[in-house]
């Protein structure tokens, strides 16, 4: 043994990761247009059609990598086209004339990953790709019909995803690619192991991205356990919260008087489109009753609604029939509303990733956004938290605050 | 203005003009505004009435809270108090005017004309206001820690008002009546509806866009049906569900009927082909032109040259054809230089990027474990004995750095151990006669095998073998120090270097570099002990240190190989 294999067997195993810090990869290319990223012509014209016009940072840095099959991790701030980035480089990579499931997409809610699907619809929409949303809450025996028929890709959550493939109906054999969005949430505890028993399915060395807007260091450190050499792509937390999304608190003495800022406030909510979140179901369920009781109109969503409700409300808030929903963190991640411009938080998050996620339902693609969190007295302090953890200002709520909306 | 008035006012005539004219207008002003549908009774809704039980104490708290910080003034309350007193006394006077309008004695000290002021009230105003606005209230408060006789209501209509606490129920009762008279009306004008009386609250703006949604609803769902029913190819459209949102420029809705959309499509595909044919034909034609354009000017210059009497154009054209073509060749040569440079530079980054992609291909993945395919590649790995490691080495190795042959050549001359020069036959030592006998080592470890076994990463054996630590090719001796034997008290000093050897994994300590350690020291006399140092053993020492060191750090679980 020489003196520098001793080092350099020493550095290894002196090389404990919750001291690594994980840096974007050096030899990232930026490709500044999708003309120049070689894309298939269908899907270019997907790509303009559905409003893309210059791609964005994480576009410009990731599509290609993904395309040549490496593994990547990449973080963006919200609603910068992270949904796209992966859509592009699945259907870039896809050989429609196979017709079996090659891409498999999993987010941690049902509506996430029936949005997902319809980004790849609409980006596919002149490749005649075959995309499926496989997700609880529906019809088994639809379900395996659908997955009968042949789709290209899949996209869905872990569970359905796992019965479906348990039952055969779901063949792995020609899956090339793993997508995990929210990829923090679903490598978290209450996912991670959904994660592994469909990864133990996949065939061995299978591409896998992760995509989220927030990835804690945990998260990074465990990655090589199911990637190779990843591509990353990451953003320093004090540049994760959109200068777009202006964010402020208003402090209220005691937990009733939070009912009455927000009726207050609803004649602002209405003008385009708001969330309020809150951190029940119950407390949702309490907070909707009580808004209609004083003849606002509001409507409501959570996870103990039947998925046909679920489905319903989305679908009108979508098409801006209802322009204000009350809702649980089931609505913080990777909802994609343009319209939407107010986010509320009713209760605090519970941590601080979920903060950046709530906010950036707001301030879509560059739009304008405004983040109004109600604070009791000992609140300010998590909020006080929260701001100094992203580098990032949250004032007093201003009197004027229609106006930047 | 009264011309019943017994007092003589003086005034300017066009004032008088100015100010029934002002009267007229607000009067008119008043009169269309109450036109407004939102001024109208049928059309009022509850404001945001506060009447569940569970939230009244709530109010109670927070208006307690905000008075208690304004109202503690008694004097304040006095001030009121004594208002309220003369307020009432006005009111009193005010009404019992208007009731007898002129006809009291009292009628001649007052400006206002009472009477006419009377007819001008016309009977639609008293049906809109049929009670003077202080007196609807529907639900109060309490100042708990205020004067008594005040109380808090809210109205029906939504308006907070004072009162006196001994008042409270008379208005109350007063503002029951007026609800009931507005519920009634809209009751008899939706009579034909007969909707129950919680849905007549509601405005029919409301309805209607429930009954709007009740439709919508009905026709996504009867669109995800026709979705589920039969084996069909799902497409953008048919998942919009009138979804708003926008699109980029060339966005076009297609069909939701298969083969309408292929032919939309089809469509489309001719029309783009068309348009860029169509471009590349305008370029053309712009090129031509542009090209005849250029022509023509050169052909006029040439012509007004000749005419001034100049040569032809021709070698300024040629001279400046030259320097073009000069910049051309050298733009041309650097280009090539810096397109080399660039080529070796992508050609040494995908040699890199190939050896890294081996690396990557013979990665395996914790999860992959046990998978199919895996486990061959796990054995493929072989692990070889530490004969076979050094026959490998020296296999690799280049002959010129091989140790000396002893072998019959001039080589084979020796020093001993006093720095004599020894020349005798000596064995060509193998591996085999330098090693420790007792144990066989492993290859090189990395980190604590058993915490990898569990781990199965990349490069390690899944056997479990005993935990050997590797050991330098030298047997097992005593390590001996550096000895200062040019101390004064080089006992002491000995006794010292003893007591460190125990603790052996110290790295040695150099001594101090003072006058004393260093300088002549005649009295010592030179020991006997001969020079002893052996680069060997100090080697074998201080990878016996390392050891040791790096046998205490256990590898954490999260431990991965990674590339970079």
């Amino acid at each position: 043994m020489t003196a520098s294999e001793v080092s350099f067997n020493r550095k290894i195993i002196s090389e404990d990761l919750s001291n690594v810090e994980f840096d974007t990869s050096e030899d990232v290319e930026v490709i500044p247009t999708f003309d120049s990223m070689g894309l298939r012509d269908e899907l270019l014209r997907g790509i303009y059609t559905y409003g893309f016009e210059k791609p964005s940072a994480i576009q410009q840095r990731s599509i290609l990598p993904i395309v040549k099959g490496r593994d990547v991790i990449a973080q963006a701030q919200s609603g910068t086209g992270k949904t796209a980035t992966f859509s592009i480089s699945i259907l870039q990579s896809l050989d429609t004339t196979l017709r079996e499931t090659q891409v498999l997409i999993l987010s941690p809610t049902r509506e996430l990953a029936t949005q997902i699907q319809k980004v790849i619809l609409a980006l596919g929409d002149f490749m005649n790709v075959q995309c499926h949303a496989c997700i609880g809450g529906t019809n088994l025996g639809e379900d395996i019909r659908k997955l009968d028929y042949g789709q290209h890709v899949v996209s869905g959550t872990p569970g359905r995803v796992f019965d479906m493939i348990r039952r055969r109906v779901l063949r792995t054999r020609s899956i090339k690619m793993l997508v995990l969005d929210e990829a923090d949430e679903m490598l978290n505890k209450g996912f991670k192991e959904q994660i592994y028993d469909v990864y133990r399915y996949l065939p061995p060395a299978t591409q896998v991205v992760l995509i989220s807007a927030t990835l804690p260091h945990e998260i990074l450190e465990m990655t090589s356990k199911f990637m190779t050499d990843p591509i990353r792509i990451l953003v320093k937390r004090d540049e994760l919260t959109l200068e777009g999304i202006k964010q402020f608190f208003v402090a209220v003495e005691r937990e009733e008087w939070k009912f009455d800022t927000l009726c207050d406030l609803y004649d602002t909510l209405t003008i385009t489109q708001a969330v309020i979140f809150c951190n029940t179901k119950r407390k949702v369920d309490w907070l909707t009753q009580k808004m209609q009781e004083a003849n606002f109109t509001v409507s409501s969503m959570h996870g103990d609604m039947p998925q046909k409700e679920r489905d319903n409300i989305m679908k009108e808030f979508r098409s801006g029939q209802s322009r204000v929903l009350i809702t649980t963190d089931v609505w913080a991640r990777g909802i994609d509303v343009q319209q939407v411009s107010l986010v509320i938080n009713y209760d605090l998050p519970n941590n601080r990733e979920l903060y950046i996620h709530r906010i950036g339902r707001s301030g879509r693609f560059g739009r304008k956004g405004v983040a109004i969190n109600f604070v009791k007295s000992d609140d300010i302090r998590i909020l006080r938290d929260i701001e100094q953890y992203y580098s990032t200002q949250i004032d007093e709520m201003p009197m004027n605050v229609a106006d930047l909306i | 203005m009264n011309e019943q008035s017994s007092k003589k006012i003086l005034f300017n005539k066009s004032t008088l003009f100015s100010l029934k004219a002002e009267l007229l207008r607000k009067q008119e002003e008043v009169k269309e505004k109450k036109q407004l549908p939102q001024h109208k009774v049928e059309n009022f809704k509850p404001p945001p009435t506060k009447s569940s039980k569970k939230e009244k104490p709530i109010i109670d708290h927070k208006k307690t809270f905000k008075d208690s910080l304004k109202a503690v003034d008694t004097e304040e309350i006095e001030a009121c108090r004594k208002a309220k007193k003369i307020l009432e006394k006005k009111a009193e006077l005010y009404e019992h005017l208007s009731d007898s309008s002129g006809n009291s004695e009292l009628a001649g000290r007052f400006l206002v004309d009472f009477d006419s002021k009377k007819q001008q009230d016309t009977p639609v105003e008293i049906s809109d206001y049929p009670e003077p606005p202080e007196e609807h209230f529907s639900e109060r408060t309490e100042f708990t820690n205020d004067v008594d006789e005040w109380t808090e209501y809210t109205d029906c209509l939504g308006r907070t008002r004072k009162c006196l606490k001994s008042d409270v129920e008379m208005y109350i009762r007063r503002d029951k009546d007026l609800l009931k008279a507005m519920t009634g009306t809209v009751e008899e004008e939706s009579i034909e509806n007969e909707i129950s009386e919680n849905k007549t609250e509601k405005p029919l703006l409301v309805q209607k866009t429930n009954d709007y949604l009740r439709s919508l609803r009905e026709k996504w769902e009867e669109k995800e049906k026709e979705l589920l029913a039969k084996d069909r190819d799902i497409h953008y459209q048919d998942l919009l569900f009138d979804e708003a949102r926008m699109h980029g420029v060339g966005y076009y809705s297609f069909s939701m009927d298969e083969s309408e959309r292929r032919n939309q499509m089809e469509e489309l595909m001719k029309r783009r082909e068309e348009t860029l044919l169509a471009q590349k034909q305008a370029e053309q034609v712009r090129k031509k032109r542009d090209e005849l354009m250029a022509a023509r000017v050169a052909a006029a210059r040439a012509r007004q040259r000749a005419r001034a009497g100049l040569p032809p154009e021709d070698p300024q054209e040629k001279r400046e054809e030259f320097t073009q073509r000069l910049l051309q060749f050298l733009n041309e040569q650097k280009n090539e230089v810096d397109a080399k440079a660039r080529e070796e530079e992508k050609r040494i980054k995908e040699e890199h990027e190939k050896e890294r992609q081996k690396l990557r291909e013979a990665y395996i993945r914790e999860w992959d474990l046990g998978k199919e395919g895996i486990d061959d590649k796990v054995k493929k790995f072989k692990e070889m004995t530490q004969e076979e490691y050094v026959e490998q080495q020296r296999d690799k190795r280049i002959d010129e750095f091989a140790p000396p042959q002893a072998t019959g050549s001039q080589n084979d001359q020796y020093f001993d151990e006093r720095g004599k020069l020894v020349s005798f036959e000596i064995k060509n030592k193998t591996w085999d006669d330098v090693r420790p006998k007792t144990k066989t080592p492993p290859p090189p470890e990395i980190g604590d095998l058993t915490a990898m076994n569990e781990q199965k990463g990349l490069y390690f054996s899944t056997s479990n073998k005993q935990n050997i630590k590797y050991k330098n090719f030298v047997k097992s001796q005593e390590p001996t120090p550096i000895l200062n034997e040019l101390d004064d008290d080089f006992e002491d000093h000995r006794s010292n270097i003893d007591k460190r050897k125990h603790d052996s994994s110290n790295i040695e300590i150099e001594p101090p570099p003072t006058y004393e350690y260093y300088g002549p020291v005649p009295k010592q006399i030179r020991s006997e002990k001969p020079f002893y140092s052996d680069l060997r053993e100090a080697y074998s020492q201080g990878a016996k240190s390392l050891e040791s060191k790096s046998s205490n750090r256990q590898l954490s679980n999260k431990y991965d190989f990674m590339f970079d």
